[in-house]
């Protein structure tokens, strides 16, 4: 017996931004590429973003390992500083912890921020770094709104306002 | 779109609780929800267009969208219940002809049975009805049903199986002779069976428990007619119900022999055994379910059109397994608790009303079947009085105190307490909740955003009810509390009425209250940081936070300091240490801590030397996780020497991490664990320091994270005897293979065994007052006689917890349960996998979730 669609949305199904790679986006079509399904079925870890610059890998190992033992923690760094940038990947023994802190923890508060989690099909080498021009992340180049967790002003618009970037 | 209930509440629509989107938004939703056949879908909107209301409902809805939708939603919206369940059974009717939308329907019917259970009775509703109008409506419902019901039986899908009979239950009055009844009485000879076999047997008691929450419903549904059938039932149950099994002995929330306890142990079947009984005494009133008009459908039809009698069916054919598959999850006896039983005011159901075991069962069922979406459960939870007769709650969100004017003409129950407790007894259920805990933390936050000035004052009150007899409470549910506490508070800018609590400040750091106080400052400042966690409370908690955890430096290295011994040994090794050393240099510096230690008389010099590399290595990996991980990694080899060398040094490890991080416990705790993980440590290194070495007169008891440290490590023991006999259970595993895993599920069983007797033993030599520490603190006086009394209740709470997670792995992992399940999957007919078939039932609700005390087979 295949399973039921369930009768409400499940909440541990990957992100579309995650499915965004290969969008082909459908309204009608619930879950994302079967290729991407293929990838992420048995997947362990997950990426966590819009943590504050300030968060720590101990606070972060507080909250996730609420959802199981964390085999491996990689902080998101800013390319050329090195310092944290934002973003995090958590990968877990199981992939059941990984579905249950989708489930469970993304979308909840992490140092007052509310945090985004998305099943991730395992992190590589490279990846921890921020991939904006500037170093960090792509969302804080440009980011109009004073966000004193993540640097202040779009680093782009930085300079416009006169803000420290470093 | 994630959850879908029509926000507009019928009841009241003067009630200032929570609404949400309106319909428009509803409308948009549906047409996003259809998934029948996508070639008859209206052309694909532009995402532009989603802003024009007046070009959306341009196409009519087919038939399939409106069944799923109004089915879905049933009792959700504006309309009457019954009337929904009418229409939708005339609306299935009519398009009965068509396959694909009779298949399609009846797999929503069975998914809404197993994920939303407070809708049962609806759904159910529409079955009946729709036997009105087409008796093959029913024919067919029985047919998928009871065959999903069998499969849940075979799997030992205990929850499912109950859902499917309940279901079956409600159709009571349409059947022919006896009904469900028949059913019930073939499984309570089982039973019979199972418990004569076994007095431990907890199937047995799983089985009584369906049988007794499957009677409301058959009575509910079907008028006077089967009050006989029912009582004979109960006279059978009777016994069974009633009768304590040990493990029982173990699940108490509050401490059995206290005096003043909230609420007294009470087993859920004992329970509904008794509340049954008084209702069948008062003729059956099972006020709270929700009625319907049986000639409902008939009436509107109108007496000329239906002049036939409703067609009766013969009650479906279920087999009852033998023997019996207990099943992938260990069963336990459960107790039933209540946070608002004890309060001057009726908020929640008496423990003498059905009521309270109706609403605990449908609700509870309903948060753990919706673990794969928080909000939609939330939401569910939010709007919990639609699902029960009309008038027996309060208003949404009613106030306390209002209630308290309410309730003098008439008692009503208050939605939020009732929601809440649910939860709660999940968050407080022993030996283990059915998901992680984090998931019952995160409905509560949830439903806090939905409806926060709903839930909040539910919350405060149901705190207050726990901190109140905090010291009474069995220690693992503090500290489930103090983990829920402190993670709720993180969500909401940790604001807490911490003025109400200041009066406990002055108390001994050994009283329970106020070792909960610290142990939440701590674990608040684990998930937040020192100063803002400060800027929270109020100022005379101040001094509990101290100034030196705001500094971004790393705690003091002890060998800095020139008085402590070894100090230039210590400043040379970390120096050696940073440069990355050979291992030649770093040697010559611990021979020199050795010879200095054996001039100082000093038994064990490795202890000493291990201190200070542990302590180097706390030092340069004081900066994060990461550092210190990648720095044991480093010196993973020479500790693992030390280890294997001297049992003292290898506890040296431990108190050294514990020494450097004694302001941060819970980084001390992680960095164990990781040691742990590496087997640097071994489970009894921890056990032994933290309960030998670190135990003192037994004033450590008292502090949380020690308690954590011990837990966790046990945990990790627990967690590998279970794999260890998840790989024996294999199919077709070959003889050496099984000799192989027998032979290390002997010995780690056996090791286990010797942790929970150290800890046991240790233990026991306080609470009884027998350990020579705590005699000679007392008699000394460093340890006055109100801590000492302190230190023995400790002692007895901890005492308790470690035997009943030994005796939960004894029924898990034991020879006896281990010989059992064997026995049992050799006697299944080849090759019905059990772990397939499991899941194959799942049907789209996980049945496999891991949680810790989940056998996986």
């Amino acid at each position: 017996m295949s399973p039921n669609r369930s009768t409400v949305q499940r909440l541990d199904q990957p992100s579309s931004y995650a499915s965004s790679k290969n969008r082909r986006r459908r309204r009608d079509e619930e879950e994302p590429e079967p290729d991407l399904m293929e990838k992420l079925k048995d997947a362990t870890t997950l990426y966590v973003g819009n943590l504050s610059f300030y968060t720590t890998e101990e606070q972060i190992h507080e909250l996730f390992s609420k959802c199981g033992e964390i085999k491996r923690l990689v902080m998101g760094l800013d390319r050329f500083q090195k310092t944290p940038c934002g973003f995090c990947f958590v990968e877990y023994y199981t992939h059941q912890d990984a579905l249950d802190c989708m489930k469970y923890i993304g979308g909840t508060k992490l140092d007052e921020r509310i945090i985004r989690t998305d099943l991730d099909e395992g992190f590589a080498e490279g990846r921890q770094y921020g991939r904006g021009k500037s170093g960090g992340q792509v969302r804080d180049e440009y980011r109009q709104e004073y966000d004193p967790g993540r640097g202040g002003y779009g680093r782009a618009l930085a300079d416009d306002y006169g803000e420290d970037v470093d | 779109m994630d959850i879908r209930h029509d926000d507009n509440d019928r009841r009241r629509r003067n009630n200032n609780g929570y609404r949400g989107g309106g319909n428009r938004k509803r409308a948009r939703d549906d047409e996003d929800d259809y998934h029948y056949d996508p070639r008859r879908r209206p052309p694909q909107r532009q995402r532009g267009g989603d802003d024009q209301p007046a070009s959306r409902r341009r196409y009519e809805e087919v038939p399939f969208a409106k069944l799923r939708r109004m089915t879905l939603n049933i009792a959700g919206s504006a309309q009457l219940p019954q009337d929904e369940a009418i229409e939708l059974a005339k609306v299935f009717a009519e398009n009965y002809d068509d396959e694909r939308l009779r298949n399609d329907y009846f797999d929503i019917i069975i998914q809404l049975i197993l994920e939303q259970p407070v809708k049962i009775p609806f759904v159910a509703a529409v079955i009946f009805y729709g036997n009105d109008a087409k008796s093959e409506i029913m024919a067919d419902a029985l047919k998928r049903v009871s065959s999903r019901a069998q499969e849940a039986l075979n799997g030992g899908l205990w929850k499912e199986f109950k859902l499917m009979l309940r279901f079956l239950a409600c159709l009571q009055a349409r059947y022919d002779g006896d009904g469900v009844f028949t059913l019930l009485n073939q499984l309570f000879d089982t039973v019979v069976d199972l418990q004569s076999a076994n007095e431990n047997d907890v199937v047995g008691i799983e089985l009584v428990k369906i049988i007794l929450l499957t009677i409301p419903y058959a009575l509910a549904y079907s008028g006077s007619a089967f009050e006989s059938q029912a009582k004979d039932v109960l006279d059978n149950t009777g016994i069974v119900a009633s009768n304590m099994l040990p493990m029982e002995g173990l699940i108490h929330s509050y401490l059995p022999d206290s005096e003043e306890k909230p609420l007294a142990y009470h087993s859920v079947i004992g329970l509904l055994q008794q509340q049954l009984t008084t209702e069948a005494e008062t003729g059956w009133p099972l006020v709270v379910l929700p009625k319907f008009d049986r000639e409902g459908l008939r009436k509107q039809a109108g007496e000329d059109t239906m002049t036939d009698a409703p067609a009766s069916h013969p009650f479906p054919t279920i087999e009852i397994p033998s023997p019996m598959n207990p099943g992938s999850r260990p069963l336990f006896p459960e107790s039933y608790l209540s946070l608002y039983g004890n309060q001057d005011l009726v908020t929640v159901p008496d423990i003498t009303n059905i009521a309270s075991s109706l609403f605990r069962d449908a609700i509870v069922d309903t948060i753990d079947q919706l673990h794969f979406n928080r909000d939609a459960a939330a939401k569910l939870l939010i709007e919990i009085d639609n699902y029960w007769t009309v008038g027996v709650f309060a208003k949404r969100s009613t106030s306390f105190e209002l209630m308290r004017e309410i309730n003098e003409e008439k008692a009503h129950f208050k939605p939020e307490d009732v929601i809440m407790d649910a939860i709660f007894s999940q968050i407080f259920k022993l030996p283990a909740p059915e998901h992680k805990l984090v998931f019952y933390h995160s409905i509560i936050t949830s439903a806090c955003k939905i409806a926060p000035t709903a839930i909040a004052p539910s919350l405060g009150r149901a705190i207050r009810a726990v901190y109140k007899y905090i010291d009474i409470m069995d220690l693992e549910l503090v500290n489930r509390f103090l983990d829920w506490f402190t993670h709720h508070l993180s969500n909401f800018e940790f604001r807490w009425r911490w003025t109400e609590w200041l009066e406990d400040l002055p108390l001994s750091d050994l009283h329970p209250k106020k070792a909960y106080i610290l142990a939440a400052i701590d674990k608040e400042i684990r998930l937040s940081f020192a100063k803002r966690i400060r800027s929270t409370v109020p100022e005379q908690m101040h001094y509990l936070i101290p100034n030196r955890l705001d500094e971004d430096n790393s705690p003091d290295f002890k060998y800095d300091d020139p008085s402590t011994p070894y100090s230039q040994e210590g400043q040379a090794l970390i120096t050696q240490l940073r440069k990355k050393a050979s291992d030649e240099v770093i040697q010559e510096i611990i021979n020199k801590i050795h010879t200095l230690a054996v001039e100082q008389g000093i038994a064990d010099v490795l202890v000493p030397s291990t201190d200070a590399l542990v302590t180097s290595i706390c030092r340069m990996g004081a900066k994060s996780l990461s550092h210190v991980l990648s720095c044991i990694e480093r010196n993973k080899d020479r500790l693992l020497s030390v280890a294997n060398e001297s049992d003292a040094a290898r506890r040296q490890i431990v108190a050294s991490v514990v020494e450097y991080w004694k302001d941060q416990p819970g980084v001390a705790v992680r960095i164990i664990d990781i040691l742990l993980n590496y087997q640097i440590l071994a489970p009894i290194t921890v056990v032994q320091w933290a309960l030998g070495d670190f135990l003192g007169a037994g004033e450590v008891l008292a502090k949380s994270w020690v308690f954590e440290m011990v837990s966790n490590t046990m945990s990790k023991v627990a967690n590998r005897n279970r794999q260890i006999i998840v790989a024996r259970f294999q199919k077709g595993l070959p003889q050496e293979q099984i000799e192989m895993v027998e032979a290390t599920l002997t010995k780690d069983r056996e090791s286990a065994r010797e942790l929970f007797k150290y800890i046991d033993d240790q233990l026991s030599g306080v609470a009884t007052g027998a350990a020579d520490t705590l005699i000679e603190r007392e008699s000394s006086g460093e340890l006055s006689a109100e801590d000492g009394q302190y230190v023995r209740a400790w002692a007895v709470r901890w005492r308790t917890v470690f035997q009943r997670k030994a005796q939960v792995e004894e029924s898990v992992v034991g020879e006896q349960a281990v010989d059992a399940k064997i026995k049992y999957l050799a006697a299944q007919p080849e090759p019905v996998p059990i772990e397939e078939d499991a899941n194959a039932a799942g049907n789209g609700v996980d049945v496999k979730n891991s949680d810790e005390i989940e056998l996986d087979i």
